[in-house]
């Protein structure tokens, strides 16, 4: 290096050491409290997302806030408009499914799933609560054995993926 | 006939980007000019060739070609016109090809644009261009063919008689077309909307805008050109990716805010974290490539960011594309899943390797280094560390603790909108406070008395406007601390551009406007950037105003009667019925709303019967200080239930966006050659 033909004198060593130092210790208390920010995150927020049938075979989890999942029978839905409370059950899906569409819709019709009821308090009803939706639950199950939700988020895998096998052609050579 | 151009075009498309791939790299290497041009030239011709077979799956689309399966799934015979086209984003296939089509056309102009300058980066860039391009056309061909088409074999058992296939299988026959158009779908009802319309293409421009700094960045580690020249190539497309992910973004804010129908406009979905975690990386990367410029340093941490914020490109269109969102075993089953994965690792590996090996051999090695903890240079390091802390948060809570909670314990670990809000709080106002910090901060190094004297009047500024709301009644500390610090920000924008107007009046005796003016033409990059600031300035109100003070009820009230809120009153005048030129029936509320007893806007907020699903359409007074805005949740000619929120300064998030970009614009318009 050329610095040498500068002939910096030894207090200008010591600055730039003193600045090192003072960067390595601003990055570690930096590092330091972005990890208790996750950390304590993580262990407030944290929610197990489990499904119908581990929460209602597992005494633990009641009481407790976890997220859910479920296929919603399109016939329990109840909207109390003036008073703004849903309630809806939602049908056991196995944790393992081919798609999404398929498990729903085979769920809904095992008579031996397990369901659960909802209720959901001061909520506007989504547009996408409806038979064959998946539910996405955040609450806590009841002494009642109702499962009151904070938040609920739905998908409608059925009506917008692209169909793999529309029964509607099928019938066509007969028609020819 | 279409579907086979369209298929034609499409695998002509992939060989000539597989080809062009070879001819660059292998020309490279070996010094070859001729090869060289001979890749570029088939690099050029894959855009013509995607447009062919864009054109003919628009064409499909807008001719109602129901044997297409892609066509039958996203429209019907009552969709209109434009939903027709934009269906070509409207599911998985159609937007593959639009990635590749935007991909394709960017290449092209980067091409054009940078060939002569940078002779040495070009042969490899255009190799890494075509890399990930023809990776996105090899999907669509080989996995997710927009082109397939609904056959019927008669010789079949009946559960396997129809079938969707690219090629046609020997004594197939085509489904009748009345069955056809009966059986269409449709789109996806939530999708129309004009915020649908633009923020798909928005996000995929800004998405594959990113992958051009990427590939000259790698080209100048794989042919040693390790000056400041792939910096200098892609700093505007850095930039032109930057405004499309931005704005893509705050369009997607508002469909959600227009269409979902609670108020809100960002739920910390890990759909929309996936898009947002290339905004972060991608913010970081800009502000750092502008300290290699000036001095000469962070060159290997500018090539890790740019690696990071490509990689985030493509691990965010792998995680909602794959399905690995939904749950770890439909990803498993996803047929674009391990293609994306695999083509992810691989690039994310190819890159940090190159690196590495560059590294090693001392070729990334900083000119200057870092004297002084407020230097400039300093402070655009905290704020890269910032926007990485907050990547990092954001990519924990929505993928990272998922998916290792789902491999290790066998259980899913999850959090709510709650704790990112947790996470990203304390982060985003550390990113106020520096972005007020470091354009008073000067390069190499500031020493603390200078850097009080600057924040003098900023600071002066904003305990005024603090003053000012707590007399006005905002007492809680959230609140007065958000508007803190997003107004420090854009006081220090505000003043540095006074201050160089005035230094410019002074010494050039110019007057306010043209000093202004004349600031912005000579150093566009900075004032431009300024201007960017107060767009976040804007925005962080606007959030900070719609989350803590937003005022949401439900009330069923009888025909003739209102509803209060604050000091608005809502009256529910008549109900009816009508059918939409596409068949839905719409189920209207005519409502009055007053604002101290003055009438203040006729609302008719409704819901829509769509085949699909039922979709509430709000009805929405919207002013700078507040939106009213109003949902019908059911009724009849007697009563009707409303949902109602008042959400304050929530246009600012918009108006803010609005001048983010048009700063952003300033920033990288090409300046006017004298």
């Amino acid at each position: 290096m050329t610095d040498v033909s500068w002939a910096k004198p030894k207090g200008a060593q010591k600055r730039k050491r003193s600045e090192r130092v003072k960067f390595i210790a601003a990055g570690l208390i930096i590092l330091v409290a972005v990890l208790i920010l996750l950390i304590s995150g993580t262990l407030q927020g944290a929610r197990y997302f489990i499904t119908v049938d581990e929460l209602l075979s597992d005494a633990a989890y009641q009481g407790r806030t976890v997220r859910i999942a479920g296929a919603v029978d399109g016939e329990s839905i109840d909207y109390d408009s003036e008073r703004a409370i849903i309630r809806f059950e939602i049908v056991n899906i196995p944790n393992e499914y081919e798609d999404l569409a398929t498990a729903l819709r085979e769920a809904l019709l095992d008579k031996n799933a397990r369901r659960l009821k909802i209720v959901v308090e001061d909520a506007a009803i989504p547009d996408l609560l409806q038979h064959e939706a998946q539910a996405i639950l955040t609450g806590a199950l009841g002494r009642d054995g109702v499962f009151a939700a904070t938040e609920l988020l739905l998908k409608c895998p059925s009506r917008f993926e692209e169909s793999t096998a529309p029964e509607g052609l099928s019938r066509i050579p007969e028609h020819q | 006939m279409t579907a086979e151009i369209g298929l034609a075009a499409l695998a002509l498309a992939f060989a000539l980007a597989v080809y062009a791939i070879a001819a660059s790299a292998w020309g490279a290497r070996k010094a070859a000019a001729g090869l060289m041009l001979s890749g570029r030239n088939a690099a050029l011709l894959v855009f013509p060739a995607v447009l062919l077979a864009t054109g003919c799956l628009v064409s499909a689309l807008m001719t109602e070609q129901y044997q297409l399966a892609y066509v039958y799934s996203v429209t019907d015979p009552q969709t209109p016109a434009i939903y027709r086209f934009t269906a070509l984003w409207g599911a998985q296939k159609g937007s593959l090809l639009l990635w590749s089509l935007l991909m394709s056309a960017f290449t092209s102009a980067a091409i054009g644009l940078n060939w002569r300058v940078e002779r040495r980066l070009m042969p490899y860039a255009v190799a890494f261009m075509m890399a990930t391009l023809a990776f996105f056309l090899g999907l669509s061909l080989f996995v997710e063919n927009p082109f397939e088409r609904w056959w019927i074999l008669p010789d079949a058992p009946p559960a396997e008689q129809v079938i969707s296939t690219v090629l046609i299988p020997p004594r197939a026959i085509a489904p009748s077309e009345a069955n056809l158009r009966a059986g269409a779908e449709g789109l996806n009802p939530l999708l129309r909307h004009f915020g649908m319309v633009i923020h798909p293409p928005m996000l995929y421009l800004g998405f594959v805008g990113f992958t051009i700094p990427f590939a000259f960045a790698m080209s100048a580690l794989a042919s040693g050109d390790l000056s400041t020249g792939w910096i200098r190539a892609t700093r505007r497309w850095s930039l032109i990716a930057w405004i499309c992910l931005s704005a893509g973004l705050i369009l997607g804010g508002r469909w959600a805010y227009d269409v979902l129908g609670w108020g809100g406009y960002w739920g910390w979905d890990p759909v929309e974290n996936a898009a947002f975690l290339p905004w972060l990386m991608g913010t970081a990367f800009i502000h750092s490539v502008m300290i290699q410029e000036k001095r000469g340093m962070l060159k290997l941490w500018n090539m890790l960011l740019v690696i990071a914020t490509f990689s985030a490109v493509m691990f965010g269109t792998f995680a909602t594309r794959s399905g690995v969102i939904e749950s770890v075993h439909s990803f498993a089953r996803s047929q674009v899943g391990f293609p994306m994965l695999a083509f992810w690792a691989a690039m994310t590996f190819v890159a940090l390797a190159t690196l590495l090996w560059r590294w090693r051999r001392g070729e990334l090695r900083d000119e200057h280094q870092f004297a002084n903890l407020l230097s400039r240079e300093s402070m655009f390091v905290l704020n890269n560390v910032v926007f990485i802390a907050l990547f990092l948060a954001i990519f924990w809570g929505s993928f990272g603790l998922p998916i290792t909670s789902e491999l290790l314990l066998g259980v899913e670990v999850t959090i709510g909108a709650e704790t990112f809000e947790f996470y990203v709080v304390p982060l985003f106002i550390a990113m106020y406070v520096l972005m007020g910090l470091a354009p008073l901060s000067a390069w190499g190094a500031t020493s603390a008395r200078r850097l009080g004297a600057a924040l003098k009047a900023p600071l002066a500024f904003t305990a005024m406007s603090i003053g000012a709301l707590a007399l006005s009644g905002t007492s809680l500390v959230v609140a007065i601390l958000g508007y803190g610090v997003a107004l420090f920000a854009g006081f220090v924008a505000l003043f540095e551009i006074y201050r160089g107007a005035r230094a410019r009046r002074r010494s050039l005796g110019e007057g306010w406007l043209r000093a202004v003016g004349a600031l912005f033409g000579r150093n566009q990059r900075r004032y431009g950037g300024y201007i960017v600031h107060l767009g976040v300035t804007v925005i962080g109100i606007g959030v900070v105003a719609s989350t803590v003070f937003q005022t949401e009820t439900q009330h069923t009230i009888a025909r003739g009667d209102t509803i209060n809120v604050l000091d608005y009153s809502l009256r529910y005048d008549d109900f009816t019925r009508a059918q939409a030129v596409d068949g839905r029936m719409m189920n209207i509320a005519a409502v009055t709303v007053y604002r101290a007893g003055e009438e203040i806007a006729r609302l008719r907020p409704r819901i829509d019967d769509y085949p699909q699903m039922p979709m509430k359409i709000a009805g929405a007074h919207s002013t700078l200080e507040n939106d009213f805005y109003v949902l019908l949740m059911s009724g009849d000619r007697e009563r009707a239930t409303f949902r109602i929120y008042v959400n304050p300064l929530v246009n600012l998030v918009w108006w803010g966006g609005i001048l983010l970009v048009i700063g952003t614009v300033i920033a990288a318009y090409p300046k006017v050659a004298k």
